[in-house]
């Protein structure tokens, strides 16, 4: 979820969250591998927590339906031209990309035989593909293919188009190699060409079009049939071709053991856990956080599932119009935050959320602690003096905030009353969602607005403030130049390091508030074996038991 | 005659395209942008504006009304942003469902309602009409989504009887549908069958007092005769007619009974494509539940000159 539903596509974990029914999905990655077991620990110890992490796996048994109670109808079933979540959650059964990412969030190969040759100091990418790859056709899969798919990535994928222009030249060399030539170094390639949501999908040639009717992969699962809001259907492919690495995170061996997924619409999040209790759904994605108790009460039918570190909630600040345009003025509302109470206000049970500095969890490659002197705050008094100084004039601050995700709402009431209680005049208007979404891209409407997006495992892929012209219009000369070193370091070291004055950027800048990290509570039958807790969730590799 | 048709005719058109109008501009003054969801998050606002313009809602809304009625007098309501298939196939779709349940809903309601309103009636004053009119009160009062949840816990979870939600799998058989149907009809039929209870108790009563079942008393007839031959079939008019006003309300207003079972019928299909700015949806379906309401309002106009030759005459003067 990226924002995505804003961001959204998913509702998330929101305390009692009846969203409603545009949410679409979301996802990202979490895995609680590297979160460590020093995270996870006090979860695990939870009395009486029955706490389904990475299932019981092992060879399953083939054979079986799994109804997946999921939180809303997709919005189509392209995943390239739509970047939410639910839609790469179902399709990536159906489509691969070339990269993919594994348990410790690092790039791993899926259609491509390894990790591509960068040369000419990180300007030119050639990859060559797995050989013997079949389409759901039949056909084998080629070059041909793939650069088809990425042209059309290129020219009308919302991720796509940005890429696009980094790059010169698209071509293959030969059957089974194709090459990719930039402008300048960008190191967020292979990420974008890895992300699940808004994917690099790569389909077949016959089958693209401006609106694909075939949905024609190289996944584990066929498309089947889809029935707007009762189900989408995917059967295995037996041909499917797998990788031989063991399975790690969504890379590595992947193996079809359900004959059957169907993804079912279910945008109460009542009836999405009503449905586990009863064994109805083998996974529910999305649960309300007050469901925990009657989840491990029930045992026997339906386990807990915890997806750590989720999602953060963020506050966008208008970098572009009105009283928030200067600098020391978001500065002022930054240090009058306190973000460990929003998070409280949001999610209530500190199992569900975390707060911090750091924008990627410890133990990943982005983890850094750099401008923590600037987080949480919760300092009212420095806050109206700074702002005094800023030559605040007294003008209201409209904060935009949307209840189809309760947790925006419950942080929009505590942030409204921090900002009130420094002094600022505040206009907290609450709409719906797709109000929202759609007065954001008005420069002229707002001055904040509360949203959420996905952890990502790459920090140019979220959230979307990070790129030029996403809501908030944050440009200065320090962005351009610290995102410019940042994105031409090839080497993931080093881009780890200088990830810490990015971060440090956005403390200094404030284009938004990055509030803390979520987890999202999922339920799973206990017949669903093998399951491995992820932001987009994924079936293959997972069984039904007798 | 043929005069009052065509009046009675024209009466229906100007209704249906005074909804077409209202409906089209509600839609469009709300706040939204049905492309800014459609697209996710990532999309940039120039991506949006391009698929604005592709479906054609960068257009003056003059114009955009134009090419709807256009669409619509050939029949075609529309195509749906998110569903990727025309309105009418998503009506067509959620249409079983919904009428499935307002059938199953309107009879189980009439199965508690007119028993307990007779015996209300019967005994009017008693314990029992106490415990039925209480009844009757408790039923209109109960949300229907707490109804709802509660009955999934207990016969869903807890024994296991029913499906807890959804509209069967895709293999499902008529049968297996109609079991999905179960318990949302109950839900319905309990919260509506305090409407019928009242309603056959008044209905009752004011037969009750009538000189021919005093005629029909006093000439020796057994009670239960006087009850079922006299007093309960002369009910049944107004009695009737709530049942059919109560199936047409669900038809489109089974909105939160659908949503906590999540079964994809009309309500439901409207209430989502609201919140994702459906456009053609939310004026298609709009659109045909007024068409409904229109017609069978025709029909009972032009059913009325034919029992009542007043209506008519009236009318005519």
């Amino acid at each position: 979820m990226q924002s995505f539903q804003p961001d959204h596509r998913s509702s998330p974990p929101g305390r009692a969250d009846a969203d409603a029914g545009t949410g679409l999905d979301a996802v990202t990655l979490t895995r609680r591998q590297w979160l460590g077991a020093a995270a996870a620990a006090p979860l695990c110890a939870l009395p009486g927590a029955a706490w389904a992490q990475a299932a019981p796996a092992g060879a399953g048994r083939r054979g079986g339906a799994a109804n997946i109670a999921v939180v809303a109808e997709p919005p189509g079933l392209d995943p390239m031209i739509s970047t939410a979540d639910l839609v790469g959650t179902i399709m990536q059964h159906v489509y691969e990309p070339l990269y993919t990412v594994d348990a410790h969030w690092n790039i791993a190969p899926m259609l491509a035989r390894d990790m591509p040759t960068i040369t000419e100091g990180g300007k030119v990418y050639t990859i060559t593909l797995r050989k013997g790859v079949k389409l759901h056709n039949g056909r084998e899969l080629n070059t041909d293919d793939v650069v088809a798919s990425l042209q059309r990535w290129l020219d009308i994928a919302p991720r796509g188009k940005a890429v696009k222009q980094e790059i010169t030249d698209l071509a293959a060399l030969d059957a089974s190699t194709i090459r990719i030539t930039l402008k300048e170094p960008y190191a967020p390639l292979l990420s974008q060409l890895a992300a699940t949501s808004g994917m690099a999908a790569i389909m077949a040639k016959e089958s693209l079009a401006p609106q694909i009717t075939q949905f024609i992969g190289t996944g584990p699962y066929k498309f089947k049939e889809r029935r707007p809001d009762q189900f989408v259907v995917l059967v295995r492919f037996d041909d499917y071709s797998s990788r031989t690495e063991a399975a790690s995170g969504y890379a590595g061996r992947r193996e079809a053991l359900l004959d059957e997924l169907r993804f079912v619409p279910v945008p109460s999040p009542n009836t999405r856990v009503e449905g586990a209790l009863s064994g109805q759904f083998h996974f529910s994605d999305q649960l309300s956080l007050e469901a925990i108790s009657r989840l491990e009460e029930s045992g026997s039918v339906a386990v807990p599932v915890m997806i750590k570190d989720f999602g953060f909630p963020y506050i966008v600040l208008n970098n572009k119009e009105g009283v928030l345009a200067s600098q020391a003025m978001r500065r002022a509302v930054q240090t009058a935050v306190g973000d460990s109470d929003l998070m409280d206000a949001g999610f209530g049970d500190k199992r569900f959320y975390s707060v911090g500095a750091n924008f990627f969890p410890e133990g990943t490659p982005f983890y850094s602690m750099a401008g923590a002197d600037l987080y949480d705050n919760n300092n009212p008094k420095a806050g109206k003096e700074m702002a005094a100084k800023a030559g605040y004039d007294g003008r209201p601050i409209r904060i935009l905030a949307s209840r189809q995700y309760s947790f925006h709402y419950n942080m929009a009431l505590v942030f409204n009353e921090q900002l009130k209680k420094a002094g600022f005049k505040t206009d907290l208007q609450v709409v719906d969602w797709a109000t929202l979404i759609q007065r954001r891209t008005d420069p002229k409407l707002w001055d904040i607005f509360i949203s959420h997006s996905n952890i990502q495992p790459e920090p140019m892929l979220s959230p979307p403030q990070f790129s030029a012209g996403a809501p908030g219009w944050w440009e200065s000369d320090t962005k351009k130049k610290v995102l410019g070193q940042f994105n031409s370091a090839t080497d993931q070291a080093q881009r780890g390091a200088l990830f810490s004055s990015v971060q440090k950027l956005v403390y200094d800048e404030v284009p938004f508030l990055r509030i803390g990290n979520f987890n999202s509570l999922a339920a799973r039958s206990t017949k669903l074996q093998g399951l491995t807790p992820m932001n987009w969730p994924f079936f293959w590799n997972t069984s039904l038991s007798a | 005659m043929l005069r009052f048709l065509i009046v009675r005719l024209a009466g229906a058109l100007l209704v249906l395209a005074l909804v077409a109008v209202i409906v089209f501009m509600l839609t469009r003054l709300a706040a939204g942008d049905p492309v800014a969801l459609l697209l996710g998050d990532q999309a940039s606002i120039a991506d949006i504006a391009k698929v604005r313009a592709q479906y054609g809602l960068d257009q003056p809304l003059p114009a955009q009304f134009v090419l709807w009625l256009g669409q619509l007098l050939h029949g075609n309501l529309g195509q749906s942003l998110f569903l990727q298939q025309p309105v009418t196939q998503a009506l067509l779709d959620r249409a079983e469902p919904t009428l499935l349940l307002a059938f199953f809903a309107v009879a189980i309601a009439a199965l508690i309602g007119i028993p307990a309103g007779m015996a209300a009636a019967i005994w009017r004053g008693s314990a029992a009409d106490q415990v039925f009119s209480s009844l009757a009160m408790l039923g209109a009062s109960v949300p229907s989504f707490w109804l709802g949840l509660t009955l999934i816990q207990v016969f869903a979870v807890k024994l296991g009887w029913f499906p807890s939600s959804g509209y069967g799998d895709p293999t499902a058989s008529f049968g297996e549908r109609l079991q999905h149907l179960l318990l949302p009809a109950i839900v319905l039929g309990l919260v509506n069958s305090a409407l019928i209870i009242r309603f056959t108790r008044a209905a009752m009563l004011d037969i009750l007092g009538e000189d021919y079942v005093r005629t029909a008393r006093a000439k020796g007839l057994a009670e239960g005769t006087v009850m079922f031959k006299h007093v309960l079939r002369n009910s049944l008019v107004p009695i009737v007619t709530v049942l059919g006003l109560t199936m047409a309300v669900m038809i489109g207003g089974t909105v939160v009974t659908e949503t906590v079972f999540n079964l994809p019928g009309v309500g439901n299909l409207v209430v989502r494509a609201v919140l994702r700015r459906d456009y053609p949806v939310i004026q298609g379906a709009l659109l045909v539940i007024a068409a409904i309401y229109v017609f069978i309002n025709f029909s009972i106009d032009i059913i009325y000159t034919l029992v009542d030759p007043r209506i008519r005459l009236e009318t005519s003067a």
